[in-house]
C-alpha cells in the first residue's frame, strides 16, 4: 500500500455520497466505529453485510524474542482483532487480476525441475511490481494458445507436411510430446541449449523425438492415400497457398511449420490486401480528462480494456509512452461493434497495436516485451508471422510457444 | 452482533431511521471499497487501517490433482487494528474460547 488518504478527506467522500454534512458523517464514522468495539467485547464478532467481518482471535501463550532486547520472552494468550472481507469485497479488490487463473503444473514439469524452476522463480521475483502490461495477455482464451493434439495430428498426416523442420520450438516451451518428427536430433539439442530451460530433459527429448520420428514415418506409409479425405478443410487451404503455411487459420497458432514463415513477407502481404472487408475504423475524437489511462478508455469507449493498445496505434502521432496520456489531448477513438467478437480488421489492428507496444517496450522494458508480441500471435497470428518490422527470434520462438 | 444488529444501534445512536442507516452505511462501504480499489489505503481512528497489498504468484500443492499449481498474484485486503482497540478487547472473555 504507497498511498493513504486521510480520515478527513474519507469523511467529506463518505458525506458528499450519501448527501450529508461532514459533520454528520464524521459522527456516523465514529458512533459505528464505536458500536464496532462494543460489539467486539460483547459478541467477539461484527458482521457487516457487503464489506466484511471483525472478530476476535484467541492466540495462545507463546514464547517471543524481544525485537529490541534480543531476549526471549513469553507473549500472553491474548485477543487479536481480525477482519475477513467478504467475498463482493475481496472480488472487487482482486478485479485487476481477477483473470489470472490457477495453473496446474503437471506431472511433466515436474521431470524437468531445475530449468523450470529458475524461471518462476525469476517470474516470481519480478511480479513484485506487477506492472498490469503483462497481465493482459493472461486473457486470451486457452484453446488459442495450445493447439489440441487433434489439431496437430491432422496437420501432420497431411501429405503436404514438409516434414517438421521446427517443432524443437514447441519442444523447448512446453513438455508436450506431440508426434511430429525431427530430422536432425543434434539441432535439437542445440535449441533446447539455447532455450535454456531444461537440462535434465534432453534424453527424454531424444527419445521422443525417435519414437515421434518412427510414428511419423509409419503414419505416412500408411495414409499417404486416405489423407485427403481425412482433412479436407485444411488441404483446401492449403490448396490456396501451399508454399505459405501462415494461412492457415487462427486455431493453428502454434502451427509448427509457422517459424519457417517469417521470410516470404510480401506473398503473405498481398493475399491479405484481396480480403474484401473493413479497411478503416469510424473514429471519433475523445478528448482525455485527468486521471484516465488508455485502459480505462478502452473500458469505457470500447467495451473491453484488453483493445487499449488498438488506442495507442491509432493516436501514435500524439502518444509515445503508452503508459502517459499527455492531459486534454484529443484521442481518436474507434467504433468497435462487438467487443467480444472482433472482425478480422479489428483483430488485425489490435495486433499491429500490440506490435507498437512491443517495439516500444523493446526499447523501454526489453524484460516485459515478449508478452506483448505473444499477445499479437493471439489477436492475429498472421501479423506474428509477417510482423511490420522484424522482431527480436528468441521473443519471436516465445511469443510464437506460448 | 450480525447487521441488523448493528444497524438497529447504529440507528438509536444516530436517530436516523435503519433504512437511512443502511444506505448511509451502504455509501461509507462503497467509498472505503473504491479507495481500496484505487490501491489507497485509509486510517479510521479507534478501528484501524485499512490498505491492499499484492500477494506474488505462489506454488502450492492440491491434494486432489496430487500435483502442484500456481496460484496466480492476488490482491487481498490488509486491516490493521488500531491500537487502543486491540488493547481494549486484548483480554475478554479469552478463556472460555
Amino acid at each position: 500500500m504507497s498511498e493513504k488518504i486521510t480520515f478527513k478527506e474519507l469523511v467529506d467522500l463518505i458525506a458528499e455520497q450519501s448527501k450529508q454534512s461532514h459533520a454528520s458523517a464524521n459522527s456516523f464514522v465514529h458512533e459505528l466505529v464505536k458500536i464496532i468495539e462494543s460489539g467486539l467485547k460483547t459478541s467477539g464478532s461484527v458482521s457487516i453485510s457487503g464489506f466484511g467481518k471483525f472478530e476476535l482471535r484467541w492466540m495462545n501463550e507463546r514464547s517471543g524474542i524481544h525485537p529490541q532486547t534480543g531476549e526471549e520472552i513469553t507473549i500472553p494468550a491474548q485477543n487479536k482483532v481480525v477482519f475477513k472481507p467478504f467475498k463482493a469485497l475481496r472480488e472487487e479488490i482482486n478485479k485487476p487480476y481477477s483473470f489470472l487463473k490457477n495453473r496446474l503444473i503437471s506431472g511433466e514439469y515436474e521431470a524437468i525441475p531445475a530449468g523450470f524452476d529458475e524461471e518462476m522463480a525469476s517470474e516470481s521475483g519480478k511480479s513484485g511490481t506487477a506492472t498490469p502490461n503483462r497481465d493482459t495477455f493472461h486473457d486470451s482464451p486457452k484453446d488459442q494458445s495450445l493447439p489440441t493434439v487433434d489439431e496437430l495430428l491432422i496437420i501432420h498426416d497431411n501429405p503436404h507436411f514438409s516434414g517438421g523442420k521446427s517443432l524443437t520450438q514447441m519442444d523447448s516451451s512446453i513438455a508436450m510430446p506431440p508426434p511430429i518428427a525431427l530430422p536432425d536430433e543434434d539441432k535439437i539439442a542445440v535449441e533446447v541449449q539455447k532455450a535454456g530451460t531444461f537440462k535434465w530433459s534432453y534424453a527424454a527429448a531424444i527419445i521422443i523425438a525417435l519414437i515421434a520420428f518412427i510414428l511419423l514415418f509409419y503414419m505416412m506409409s500408411n495414409t499417404t492415400e486416405p489423407d485427403i479425405t481425412q482433412a479436407p478443410a485444411q488441404s483446401e487451404q492449403l490448396l490456396v497457398s501451399p508454399e505459405s503455411p501462415a494461412e492457415i487459420t487462427e486455431n493453428d497458432i502454434t502451427d509448427p511449420e509457422a517459424p519457417m514463415v517469417p521470410d516470404p513477407d510480401p506473398v503473405v502481404d498481398t493475399d491479405d490486401a484481396d480480403l474484401p472487408v473493413q479497411t478503416e475504423f469510424t473514429t471519433e475524437v475523445y478528448s482525455v480528462e485527468p486521471g484516465q489511462s488508455l485502459w480505462s478508455i478502452a473500458e469505457s469507449r470500447l467495451g473491453n480494456p484488453y483493445l487499449w493498445p488498438l488506442l495507442y496505434h491509432l493516436n501514435r502521432d500524439i502518444l509515445d509512452n503508452p503508459n502517459q496520456l499527455p492531459e486534454a489531448s484529443d484521442l481518436n477513438i474507434p467504433s468497435i461493434s462487438n467487443p467480444d467478437n472482433l472482425n478480422s480488421f479489428e483483430r488485425e489492428q489490435v495486433a499491429l497495436g500490440y506490435f507498437s507496444l512491443y517495439e516500444w517496450n523493446r526499447t523501454n522494458n526489453p524484460d516485459e516485451a515478449r508478452y506483448f508480441l505473444w499477445a499479437v500471435g493471439v489477436f492475429s497470428p498472421e501479423i506474428l508471422d509477417s510482423p511490420p518490422s522484424q522482431p527480436d527470434p528468441d521473443d519471436l520462438a516465445f511469443a510464437r510457444n506460448r | 452482533m450480525n447487521y441488523s444488529e448493528l444497524i438497529n444501534r447504529l440507528s438509536d445512536r444516530t436517530g436516523n431511521s435503519s433504512e437511512k442507516t443502511k444506505d448511509i452505511l451502504g455509501d461509507a462501504i462503497d467509498v472505503l471499497t473504491r479507495q481500496l480499489m484505487d490501491g489507497k489505503g485509509v486510517s479510521i481512528p479507534n478501528l484501524g487501517t485499512f490498505g491492499t497489498r499484492i500477494n506474488p504468484e505462489k506454488k502450492v500443492y492440491n491434494p486432489h490433482y496430487d500435483a502442484y499449481i500456481m496460484v496466480p498474484r492476488k490482491r487481498v485486503v490488509e486491516f490493521t487494528p488500531a491500537s487502543g482497540l486491540k488493547d481494549d478487547v486484548k483480554f475478554i472473555g479469552g478463556e472460555d474460547e
